[in-house]
């Protein structure tokens, strides 16, 4: 159990990784502790855990080392920036991050090279949350693992490759030697298999 | 306000993976907009990428990486930049409207068109029709993937009938007119990449003009 994902990805060698002890540190809190008070020791605690798994998170979208350790404190800057936009009754801190993490990259992979456009967390409306969506952030991760457990091996990879990789399908046909029809359907049917789990209704 | 027309799963995930080119994006949260499930779906599949993250191997960053941080926080005070100011299209929902507009262009009887300031990713921008009611869409090429979401109005192609925050995706194989069949303009967001092609002599006189 642990949460562990199953895959053989050449891709996932080192994603095979257990998931947090209980233990960690309440990131949250951490994240509310930069917001309120700048406090600098949260914010080192943050950048420990955060910034060498943003790291290796480009890396996997194909970008040289170089690139990953700038995007990675680029991102730990709006972390640090934003923090004060960070509701825990919307989402768990690692799913904040993540979100910082995706629209920095959707500005960093334009091809035309120009600066970074400001990031937009507005992107979306903020809708207030339902009573049934608010659930502690461990329920919640644990129901997220159990959903991504619940998928075949070979769904599991092409969701997860699916975040990593831009151009997604094409590439990853390539990376898994599978007819692109293939990729696509795996992904359909993972996806539709994660819907059923994670749907709120 | 019923959506019948919603992105596919592929894209939705590549929407919430950031895998999505800016214009492409742009559409999509303009979509979202109008969609309370698709938002609850999208921030679902966040979920599932900070899960990910969470489970990545490190890769080890320099060893001055925070101090460095620290210092280009204690440089520029570190603090949020204020949001871009709205530009001056009150029916544009908000994803829409912290970008700003073009000058509006004329395209055609009953068709006018401005560019939207979404970053471009090569070839592929962001532009905002509108059209009069009765009126096609002027005919153009796809040269890659076309995202289209109304905004108000409506159309009516051989996929069925758009509406408000109705999505359409076309690409190289589809060959569509749509014509707007809403007794408003309609008026609609699309992210493109190829060139549109006016028809006819006078189109292609206004051709030059036409590019965006």
């Amino acid at each position: 159990m642990n949460g562990r994902i199953q895959s053989s990805s050449p891709d996932a060698d080192g994603a095979l990784m257990l998931a947090q002890p209980s233990g960690r540190p309440d990131f949250g809190r951490l994240i509310e502790a930069v917001a309120q008070h700048r406090d600098r020791q949260a914010f080192a605690e943050l950048f420990a855990y955060f910034a060498p798994r943003l790291k290796s998170y480009l890396i996997r979208t194909g970008a040289a080392a170089g690139t990953a350790e700038d995007f990675a404190q680029e991102a730990m800057m709006t972390v640090w920036r934003k923090a004060a936009l960070f509701d825990r009754e919307r989402a768990g801190a690692s799913t904040w991050v993540f979100t910082i993490a995706r629209n920095l990259r959707i500005d960093a992979a334009r091809r035309d090279g120009k600066a970074l456009r400001e990031l937009d967390l507005s992107e979306l409306p903020n809708d207030p949350a339902q009573p049934d969506q608010i659930l502690s952030g461990i329920d919640d991760e644990a129901r997220i693992r159990a959903a991504l457990e619940a998928l075949s091996a070979d769904q599991a990879r092409v969701v997860r490759l699916s975040f990593f990789h831009d151009k997604a399908h094409a590439e990853i046909a390539q990376e898994l030697g599978l007819p692109l029809g293939t990729v696509k359907s795996r992904l359909r049917l993972a996806m539709i298999k994660l819907r059923d789990l994670l749907s709120e209704r | 306000m019923t959506i019948r027309h919603k992105p596919s799963e592929e894209t939705l995930l590549a929407y919430a993976a950031g895998t999505l080119r800016a214009p492409e994006a742009a559409v999509v949260a303009t979509h979202l907009a109008f969609s309370r499930s698709g938002r609850d779906w999208v921030r679902t599949l966040q979920r599932v990428g900070g899960q990910l993250l969470d489970e990545l191997p490190t890769s080890a960053m320099s060893p001055d990486a925070l101090q460095r941080v620290m210092a280009r926080i204690d440089a520029d005070g570190g603090e949020a930049v204020m949001p871009a100011p709205l530009n001056d299209m009150l029916e544009l929902p908000e994803p829409l409207r912290r970008y700003p507009l073009g000058p509006w262009r004329w395209l055609g009887r009953g068709t006018r068109v401005r560019s939207v300031g979404v970053p471009r990713d090569g070839d592929c921008r962001v532009i905002l029709f509108k059209i009069d009611p009765g009126r096609k869409m002027p005919q153009h090429s796809h040269a890659g993937v076309e995202l289209t979401c109304v905004v108000s109005g409506s159309y009516s192609d051989e996929a069925g009938r758009f509406g408000p925050g109705d999505f359409e995706e076309a690409d190289e194989e589809t060959n569509h007119r749509p014509i707007v069949d809403s007794d408003v303009p309609c008026i609609c967001v699309v992210a493109l990449d190829g060139q549109i092609r006016l028809q006819g002599v006078l189109g292609r006189l206004l051709q030059p003009l036409a590019r965006l």
